[in-house]
């Protein structure tokens, strides 16, 4: 591992800030997710990037389907890379997944983070009893029959639909890195993402949180950004971004980019 | 249009190219008029070690002996040729190649380029000679292409193989696992290995079973469970030093603790270390479950727990794991206290005594759980030295939710797409999730697919205007082949294969959707809500335009001539609210609200300022307002135009006919004093304004005279003469010498004084440029715009950025705006906007030029830049909530219109007030409170006045909730004011820093006195009640209502103000004299009543009509 963990997951320091912000991407996409993200950080912060082992960027031999069965593995490699990097301290953006990897690495290695920023985070996919999750069973069984039967069609739905906003150029950017997951890893690591449970851990969580969710979000209902904010141990505020999509940071980056910095300065 | 064969001959190998040959001598030999994919199959299977034929007996899933069903594929491949329309009478010699198998080929071609062992190799090429390279299609690729035509994959299936199956087999020989000439994915890095994707698990992965290994293909998914990573975690706890007894947290912990401990008795090899191979597992779930409960006694636990004591001491392995189960038994109330220590203490003791040999492990399902246990234990982290693993993974309750192997569809890309009836009887084709068409959905999509297939690229919009589908439905349709489009630049063929898949899955829908009346799949109805988001604006905006040009032709002329009279009336008296309302109503309601406002303001004004104007507009000529009326609805953009329209009729008016008249009537409605110097400053006005037409597109200095200029724009803004002085001779100065300059013009306004600010550069612009329309406004500070709306500003609708503008930077807004013409550029809180913004800023500034995102540079030359700070000089922040104001800017610009509600009470000296202000039965709660007052003679001072109103005002919270919003207000400018010290960062200010000394002019502004407007507002309002009351009367106002005054003062200058107070006001009074007998101690109280939100109020400052109780 060591140093080749970092050359193959990418990480990329940017900027010349004191503090250091962590910018990780969710499901489907990669690091490149956050291009117009970037810019606005870089003069403040020292930030940190890198590809999550199931994008499409990394060579896909690194996957090791043996390893990445959990969410933990995950949370295991943003630490090294953190380690490596001589990190003590940082605030954490982290998408979808990323965002779960986010709320772990915290429960694991508080006092590395001082603030975690959460964009269309969700606990757990799976409708359960009294949770609202957004899907059925039947309904994931679905989506994963739909993948692995044929990729590309189903990449081809699933932008359009994630992305959400009526902005071809995210839904264009989106459908392509999520292409360029290879089917197998994009199906397993759905597979991992859906048989996550996030909810009883919640409550170990004492790094403030800020929960930034969209007006409308295919898969993460607005309930479970309230859940999120009362189950999370530590001060947690919700940001309401008035755009709709899975993907702000693709769809509404200058959007984003307000309620990033007004978290980040709360 | 088919291709000779000579060309497609020029794209192959040798070994292709005589495959090629050959299927071009059958297709001769039948009489085809085209070589089609068909018979290049039939050419593949009958050339000598067919690769093609070699790949057939090589798919694994035959249901059939191999021979068989290539005797089977033969005679299905002939049928089809045979069923292919031959032409006996005219033979070619060398039937051209048809589109789609000529789309094969070139689908092939360009998998080539981008296989990555290839690519350097063409990019080598591709420099060296300028033209673009020609890829040599190799046999395999171009069996691998000829696959995917429909035709061909229902051919095989008829046979009973699939050609993905077929596929893989090509692309795997054998005794080879290294293909290397599978599909890459056209990834932006380039691997160092082969874009193996098949078979490469083994390699990476030494822990997998050997099976794995194995001849052909096993599957990945089985070989780690998520329970097994769980398994391994807890291990790794266990052999920690410290805090060593894992506690299992999550909402699936019982089942990961359960696989555990299975585990850790099936000595689990590979997955625990091996300190841990030969533990013991004792479970006291249940005896500590029945003890704490009480339903057994405390000999039988003690029994257990000696049990567990002997086991630990004569244990030959490496320990004993000791089970206390799900917490969730010992967190529950019922829990019987004392039992629970027990259980405790015993533990620890037993954990002290064996350390090293004995594990404590247990489960919560949340923490909340845990968290009650904690609350009765709190030391219980240390008794038990444990360790919290988050659970995260959730154990598959369904073996059908795992991948099944006919994922391999997927892996090749281009394999799967053509869900063919045929599969159906393939073992795997379950996987399909929408097969199941009609079979008129089936025919109607397979006529498509074809034709898309045969013809290329087939205008599928055209086809779907022919069936009888609702258009919304084509219309979604249409957006999911929209989806499809960005991989148009990839390959074409690909983009035919997804096309294909488009129609497919359109037909799929529109057959489940109609003719099995069965909920739309999941991804349809998605589909709908994505195409759905067009414009609203522009179709409200054409039905702005309709309204418009209704209006012009449903009125008379002398109707429109009035209204035109009107809107110009109000646009010519720069009312900010009118020009928003024009922006948002049309004509018609304007007219109509044109009409409402006079109506209602006869009824309290002095019929001064509206019907003198009206009256002499009333005689202007027919043609000029009509033309406005043209303007408004001919020009393409909607409502500005209108606007535009009429800013232009203002001009036209102006210049065109007496020049004093409508100049001297706008400022009538305004600024009474001025009316001594009416007729030189109309003067200028024409003048500047004669000017605009010819000039205005060059250059903005074009006013001579600085004295005008300076009078016009004094008059407009009406305070912060200095800071005009200011700006007015920078101007000048620019233009005495502005050759060999640039022509763009930088200004930093500073300090307080927001409006002011705006409204010098609304002047600027509307002198400079003739109207507003060329004024771009954008406040950089990132949380006045999102978190609070600042209603004030709200008024104005100029060409303001809102970040609610999807998908456009601030950037691109401006550089859109810059490269329009020239404009005056008028950017707030500079010193808060985000570093990229901040970054363009200073590169224009330097340089005259601003660019975009992108890249792209726009001109700035010719524009006037007006940044803004709420800094000082010195970087120190200007705080108007100092002691020294009482009301801040911040909060003027916050007030909100509420209707203002009149109170009346009875002052009874102290204490007895409370009672009889009820007993008389017309007070509010707020009468209650202890009271000092405004004495109309003066003796209180103003200032200790506000204080006890605002004391009424907070302890009247417990009684009206009323109040509740204005609390949270309060709260709301701490937080913001703290934001605010905190967002503006060292680096900030150093840009700031920089940025100002590049910048032509800083100005300072001054703060706006609202103390004093204060005290004279409340002296107004005194003095009105004591003429109508008389002197024995007490006024008490809210500081909501001052604060809502100012605002009003703030925006629309003293004598509005004045004027209500003159006429509502006392109006107000005069009402309440009359309904109650107001004797010597009466007390008057001014609230704001929030009983309505403000969403349904209009904002307007200055109510019509005051509330009384």
């Amino acid at each position: 591992m060591g140093q080749s963990l970092l050359e193959a997951l990418h990480v990329r320091v940017e900027g010349s800030g004191k503090k250091i912000l962590v910018l990780a991407h969710g499901f489907g996409t990669d690091q490149s997710a956050w291009k117009h993200i970037l810019p606005f950080f870089v003069r403040d912060y020292r930030v940190v990037l890198y590809d999550l082992v199931c994008a499409g960027s990394v060579n896909p031999e690194t996957f090791n389907f043996c390893r990445y069965t959990s969410l933990d593995a995950y949370v295991d490699d943003l630490l090294h890379i953190l380690d490596a990097l001589g990190v003590d301290r940082c605030a954490y953006v982290g998408h979808s997944v990323s965002a779960m990897i986010g709320i772990l690495a915290s429960i694991r290695r508080p006092e590395l983070f001082t603030k975690l920023i959460l964009i269309g985070a969700s606990p757990r996919f799976l409708n359960d009893e009294d949770y609202h999750g957004g899907f059925e069973q039947g309904e994931i069984e679905e989506v994963l029959l739909a993948m692995e039967s044929n990729y590309e069609a189903w990449v081809n739905g699933f932008a359009p639909l994630s992305v959400g906003a009526d902005v071809p150029a995210a839904v264009r950017e989106f459908s392509l890195t999520l292409f360029n997951m290879r089917p197998d890893i994009a199906l397993f690591v759905s597979q991992t993402v859906f048989s996550s449970d996030l909810r009883g851990v919640l409550g170990l969580v004492k790094v403030p949180c800020s929960i930034i969710q969209t007006a409308k979000d295919v898969s993460v209902p607005m309930s479970v950004a309230t859940y999120l904010k009362n189950q999370l141990g530590g001060l947690s505020t919700v940001y309401m971004l008035d755009t709709e999509g899975h993907l702000p940071h693709l769809t509404a980056p200058n959007m984003l980019v307000e309620k990033l910095r007004l978290a980040l300065s709360g | 249009m088919p291709t000779p064969v000579s060309a497609a001959r020029a794209c192959l190998t040798q070994e292709a190219v005589a495959t090629l040959d050959e299927a071009v001598a059958v297709a001769r030999r039948r009489g085809h008029a085209q070589t089609t994919s068909l018979h290049m199959v039939s050419s593949l299977l009958s050339i000598p070690n067919s690769s093609l034929r070699e790949a057939c007996t090589r798919t694994r899933n035959n249901a059939y002996s191999t021979r068989l069903q290539l005797k089977a594929l033969e005679l299905s491949l002939s049928v089809s040729l045979d069923r292919l329309p031959s032409s006996r009478t005219n033979k070619v010699e060398e039937p051209p190649v048809s589109n789609s198998l000529m789309a094969a080929i070139k689908r092939s071609q360009a998998n080539q380029r981008r296989q990555p062992e290839n690519f350097s190799f063409y990019q080598q090429q591709y420099s060296s000679c300028s033209s673009v390279p020609v890829v040599k299609v190799e046999l395999r690729n171009l069996i691998i292409s000829i696959l995917d035509d429909p035709l061909v994959s229902r051919v095989l299936g008829e046979a009973g193989f699939r050609s993905c199956d077929i596929k893989i087999a090509t692309l795997r020989p054998v005794n080879s696992f290294h293909g290397h000439h599978l599909f890459g994915y056209s990834s932006r890095y380039k691997r160092p290995q082969p874009p193996l994707f098949l078979c490469n698990f083994n390699s990476s992965d030494s822990t997998s079973e050997v099976s794995m290994t194995s001849k052909g293909f096993t599957f990945p998914f089985m070989g780690g469970f998520p329970g097994e990573e769980n398994s391994r975690r807890i291990g790794e706890i266990m052999v920690k030093d410290k805090k060593k007894n894992p506690l299992l947290l999550g909402v699936s912990a019982s089942d990961a603790l359960r696989s555990f401990l299975e585990t850790v008795q099936k000595k689990g090899e590979g997955v625990l270390p091996t300190r841990l191979i030969e533990l013991n597992v004792i479970c006291v779930e249940a005896e500590i479950s029945r003890f704490v409960n009480g339903d057994c006694d405390e000999e039988l636990i003690k029994l257990r727990f000696e049990e567990v004591e002997k086991l630990v001491q004569n244990s030959v392995g490496s320990g004993v794991v000791v089970n206390f189960g799900d917490l969730k038994a010992m967190g529950e109330e019922s829990v019987c206290v004392d039992a629970l220590r027990y259980v405790v203490c015993e533990l620890g003791r037993l954990l002290q005594i064996h350390a090293g040999k004995l594990w404590l492990i247990g489960a919560a399902a949340s923490y909340e759980i845990y968290y009650r246990f904690l609350n009765r234990n709190p030391s219980i982290e240390k008794d038990w030295d444990l360790e919290i693993l988050p659970i995260t993974s959730l154990r598959f309750s369904t073996e059908g939710s795992f991948p099944r192997s006919s994922l391999m569809e997927s892996f090749v890309p281009l394999g799967g797409f053509f869900s063919t009836p045929t599969d159906m009887k393939s073992p795997f084709s379950s996987s399909y999730l929408n097969v199941v068409r009609c079979h008129l959905c089936n025919e109607k999509c397979e006529q498509e697919v074809t034709a898309l297939s045969n013809g290329g690229v087939t205008d599928l919009s055209t086809e779907k205007n022919h069936s009888s589908l609702p258009s919304w439905m084509q219309m979604t349709e249409n957006g999911a082949l929209n989806g499809v489009a960005p991989l148009k630049v990839k390959d074409d063929g690909m983009l035919l294969s997804a096309k294909i898949a488009g129609v497919q899955r359109k037909w799929d829908g529109i057959c489940k959707h109609h003719h099995y009346n069965q909920p739309l799949p999941k991804m349809n109805s998605h589909q709908l809500t994505f195409q759905f988001p067009c414009v609203p604006g522009t179709q409200v905006a054409e039905k702005r335009k309709g309204n418009a040009s209704n209006d012009s032709s449903n009125h008379t002329f002398a109707s429109s001539t009035e209204c035109g009279s009107k809107n110009k009336v109000q646009f010519l008296s720069t009312d900010l609210e009118q020009i928003s309302s024009l922006k948002t109503h049309s004509p018609l309601d304007v007219l109509s609200e044109a009409e409402n406002r006079k109506i209602s303001s006869k009824s309290y004004e002095k019929p001064s300022a509206v019907e003198d104007e009206s009256a002499i507009l009333k005689p202007n000529p027919l043609k000029s307002s009509s033309a406005s009326i043209n303007n408004g609805h001919t020009s393409p953009t909607s409502t500005t135009s209108v606007t535009r329209g009429l800013s232009l009729h203002m001009l036209s008016a102006s210049t065109g006919r007496e020049p004093g008249k409508p100049v001297d009537q706008c400022r009538v409605g305004r600024t009474k004093e001025f009316s001594g110097s009416l007729s030189t400053d109309a003067d200028t006005f024409s003048g500047i304004i004669s000017n605009h037409p010819t000039h205005s597109s060059s250059c903005f200095f074009n006013s001579k005279d600085p004295k005008m200029l300076y009078k016009a724009l004094v008059e407009r803004v009406g305070q912060q003469e200095e800071a005009i002085r200011m700006v007015v001779e920078t101007i000048v100065q620019r233009q005495t010498k502005i050759a060999g300059r640039r022509g763009d013009l930088w200004f930093n306004f500073q300090g307080p004084d927001r409006l002011g600010k705006k409204r010098l550069v609304v002047a600027l612009c509307e002198i400079l440029y003739g109207s507003t329309e060329s004024l771009v406004c954008v406040d950089l500070s990132f949380k006045e715009a999102m978190s609070h709306t600042d209603t004030l500003f709200k008024l104005q609708g100029m060409n303001t950025y809102d970040v609610t503008i999807r998908g456009k930077t601030i950037i691109d807004y401006l550089a859109e705006n810059l490269s329009k013409k020239p404009s005056v550029v008028f950017l707030e809180n500079i010193d808060k906007a985000d570093p990229v913004v901040q970054n363009k800023l200073s590169h224009a500034v330097s340089t005259g030029r601003f660019s975009d995102l992108q890249g792209r540079e726009v001109n700035v030359r010719n524009s006037l830049f007006v940044t803004t700070t709420r800094f000082m000089e010195g970087g120190q922040i200007f705080s108007s909530s100092q002691e020294t104001t009482k009301y801040s800017e911040e909060n003027i610009l916050r007030a909100k219109g509420w209707p203002i509600r009149m109170l009346i009470g009875i002052d009874l000296n102290d204490d007895l007030t409370s009672q009889n202000a009820t007993d008389k039965g017309f007070s509010s709660p707020i009468l209650m409170s202890k009271r000092k007052l405004i004495g109309t003679d003066g003796s209180t001072a103003p200032c200790g006045g506000l204080e006890t109103t605002k004391r009424v005002h907070k302890a009247s919270n417990s009684f009206l909730d009323l109040n509740l919003p204005a609390e949270e207000s309060e709260i709301w400018d701490t937080c913001s004011a703290d934001l605010d010290c905190d967002s503006i960062s060292e680096n900030s200010r150093s840009w700031l820093e920089d940025f100002i000394q590049q910048i032509d002019k800083m100005v300072v502004f001054k703060p706006f006195d609202f103390d004093g407007l204060a005290d004279k507002i409340l002296a107004d309002m005194k003095e009105c009640l004591c003429k109508v009351v008389g002197t024995d009367c007490l006024l008490e106002t809210e500081p909501e209502v001052i604060e809502q005054l100012l605002a009003a003062t703030y925006l629309k200058g003293c004598e509005k103000v004045e004027e209500w107070i003159q006429h509502v006001l006392k109006q107000g009074f005069i009402a309440a004299r009359k309904k109650f007998n107001h004797n010597a101690c009466s007390v008057v109280k001014l609230v704001s009543y929030k009983g309505i939100s403000p969403e349904e109020t209009p904002q307007i400052l200055l109510p019509a009509r005051i509330m009384t109780n």
